[in-house]
């Protein structure tokens, strides 16, 4: 790309999303969605919430979906030695989930978020070129990236949503 | 004698320091009564005046009066103006309320542990303990006070972090967290509002603290403020074995 904007001309501060340490209950991160996102009506892209060890260093993150999942049951989650398999269509166990939803989800709301994040394992620091960025998102599926100064400091986020629109953008000069 | 009815100078204050207009208008006026420049039973400038001299909104010469007249320096008389008053034993005393003195006789024998320094949002009530928007983020402080390996105190406070964002980097070790805030962080702590119960321990606490379920413990709850801001909330557990609390009120002589 001859136009070399690199990722701290796109990332966006950590404060922008809602903190939460590891030992905070699925049901704490909740609420938290709740007042942080939907009772103010705002839905940045991606929902989120930023997890944190003891010496605020980031562990990893949660969407609505993660926090979605660590709400299914078992059953739902057929397993092969440890990895997720999908047995064709799951609708009709999905119902008996709802006929037990009001039970165990409650229960299952109770666990650590650490038991349902997903751990944040890839990085960029400020002066990476964005397609490095844009590569670690598209390569492992994930909807944040952690920006790191000096791989240690953490100093920002970067998002598809800003990735997308720098890299558009050079497609579409003319 | 009348303080109010000459054409006072102009006494700026730091617009660009970290602490609130008010809280350092409340310093300053204090300083005036306490070094007698303002004497007791004169009456001090007019609301319009003191925001002359200081170059302050109506607002913020309010709030600092309010706090010095609840900290009972000054007192209001219907129709007349606001006059110095000599401080008595009242409700506000002042009292020291670090925790370490109130809860902890031998805090030089103690060895003081971290256990944790992170950010997280004020949820289960905590929001409203700092008063504080449930969206905004708070720094969590854990650390443990033991001696001879042995749980004495362990204090988790509560920071909003517009208040002191410094504090997620500052040096802490076992420094009482008034003392933090102020000596470095300038952060003026003008009220302590406390609360002490004995409650039997819960499954978290009784881990914290080695002890079993349901042993009694000490709960000190206190909320810190400069001015009416909450700037901080703090719970510290200690287990209950032989307690005394000593309450030290001292009335200034009349």
């Amino acid at each position: 790309m001859s136009d070399t904007k690199v990722v701290k001309d796109l990332m966006i501060g950590i404060f922008d999303y809602p903190h939460v340490p590891y030992w905070f209950s699925i049901s704490q991160a909740i609420k938290i969605v709740r007042v942080s996102f939907l009772d103010t009506n705002k839905y940045p892209e991606p929902l989120a919430i930023l997890v944190f060890d003891q010496k605020y260093h980031l562990l990893g993150t949660l969407t609505l979906r993660d926090i979605l999942r660590g709400l299914e049951p078992k059953f739902l989650k057929a397993t092969v030695g440890g990895a997720h398999i999908v047995e064709g269509d799951q609708t009709e166990l999905a119902l008996i989930w709802d006929s037990l939803f009001d039970i165990k989800a409650k229960e299952m709301a109770e666990r650590p978020v650490s038991e349902i994040m997903i751990p944040a394992k890839h990085f960029v620091e400020p002066h990476d070129p964005i397609t490095k960025a844009a590569y670690l998102m598209l390569q492992h599926d994930l909807v944040l990236l952690p920006v790191l100064e000096e791989k240690r400091k953490f100093v920002g986020l970067v998002r598809m949503i800003e990735i997308f629109d720098a890299l558009s953008n050079a497609i579409l000069k003319e | 004698m009348t303080t109010g009815q000459s054409n006072p100078p102009t006494e700026p204050l730091d617009r660009d320091h970290h602490q609130k207009l008010y809280v350092q208008l409340y310093e300053a006026l204090k300083r005036k009564i306490e070094t007698g420049e303002w004497a007791v039973g004169s009456q001090i400038p007019t609301e319009g005046g003191l925001c002359e001299m200081f170059n302050v909104s109506r607002a913020t010469v309010r709030a600092a009066m309010q706090d010095l007249a609840r900290q009972g320096y000054l007192t209001r008389r219907q129709g007349k103006g606001t006059f110095v008053q000599r401080r008595t034993a009242s409700e506000g005393l002042p009292v020291h309320t670090s925790f370490q003195e109130l809860m902890l006789e031998d805090a030089a024998k103690c060895a003081v542990t971290l256990l944790a320094r992170t950010v997280m949002m004020p949820v289960d009530g905590l929001d409203a303990e700092l008063g504080i928007a449930p969206d905004r983020h708070v720094i969590y402080i854990r650390r443990l006070w033991a001696m001879a390996n042995e749980p004495v105190i362990q204090q988790e406070a509560y920071i909003p972090y517009q208040a002191c964002p410094a504090l997620l980097e500052a040096e802490i070790s076992g420094e009482p967290l008034v003392s933090i805030l102020e000596r470095k962080h300038g952060i003026r702590i003008t009220r302590v509002r406390t609360r002490l119960d004995a409650v039997p321990a819960g499954p978290a606490d009784r881990k914290a603290m080695k002890v079993h379920e349901g042993s009694p413990l000490l709960v000190l709850l206190q909320h810190f403020y400069s001015g009416d801001t909450a700037v901080a909330y703090a719970r510290s557990i200690k287990p209950a074995r032989k307690q005394s609390l000593l309450l030290d009120f001292e009335r200034e002589s009349a």
